[in-house]
């Protein structure tokens, strides 16, 4: 790890005592010692990219996240052309309020169309994406049913890269 | 988030999770990751701040490209402005 000014943020012991004074349980986290990995199959200048956010993001005509969400599975397609100031977030367990002010400092929509612009990657996928929010104790849900169904729709857009930002 | 990047990975869809949790995320193993020690909300920086976001934006492209090692987590050379704190549970938000 590198020399930080401040060493980052124990979220599982924080988590741990947030959860264990509303009288839940302790969240039995996954521990996973390896992992899949699949290279992409071309140059970065002609892939086919898209965003995940976690963070309780939605179109203003859509519903609100429930702030407090456990076990939701539920998953927005958001048109790759919205509009920078078409979002609504409502997440209890991190601050957005800069988010608010600009949806780039979580789900860099505009960012990532200049890197189009640029060249620097070859196609924004047709649909960007807000799902999976916190506290998803269901896992078998996850890895049987909501993620493979996510699959689908990336295979759909022809995605080659999804860059997933957690909050 | 970590476990649907790795469903999405096994099906042959490459992905870059990029953290502000790095003990979750060192939990969880992603099939590649970038680690910004930022708060939570902010993975990308202040808002506004249009270089920052496209610098971290590029290193999360840069990871898709060149990393070689299934699991690993890029810890990115920025610290945030000032310190900042966890705090879950505001119905304000």
């Amino acid at each position: 790890m590198l020399n930080w000014q401040q060493s980052p943020i124990r979220y599982v012991d924080g988590l741990a005592s947030y959860y264990g004074a509303m009288g839940h349980p302790p969240y039995a986290w996954t521990i996973n010692q390896d992992a899949p990995l699949h290279r992409l199959g071309r140059p970065l200048r002609e892939c086919r990219v898209t965003l995940l956010t976690s963070g309780g993001i939605s179109q203003c005509a859509m519903p609100a996240w429930d702030p407090m969400a456990r076990n939701d599975h539920r998953l927005d397609a958001i048109p790759a052309d919205v509009s920078t100031a078409d979002f609504q977030i409502h997440d209890a367990y991190y601050d957005h309020k800069d988010a608010e002010r600009d949806i780039n400092c979580q789900f860099p929509i505009d960012r990532l169309r200049e890197l189009l612009d640029t060249g620097e990657i070859g196609s924004l996928a047709a649909r960007f994406w807000s799902g999976f929010m916190g506290r998803i104790y269901d896992r078998s849900k996850v890895i049987g049913e909501s993620a493979p169904a996510f699959v689908e729709q990336l295979r759909n857009d022809e995605v080659d890269l999804l860059i997933a930002v957690p909050a | 988030m970590g476990l649907v990047c790795r469903v999405v990975e096994e099906s042959g869809i490459a992905t870059v999770c990029l953290s502000t949790g790095r003990d979750l995320t060192v939990q969880v193993r992603p099939p590649r990751s970038a680690f910004v020690n930022f708060p939570m909300g902010n993975a990308f920086g202040k808002p506004f701040d249009v270089e920052m976001q496209t610098q971290i934006l590029r290193h999360c492209l840069a990871i898709a490209v060149n990393c070689d090692t299934p699991g690993e987590i890029i810890d990115l050379p920025y610290n945030w402005h000032g310190p900042f704190e966890f705090n879950p549970g505001n119905s304000n938000m």
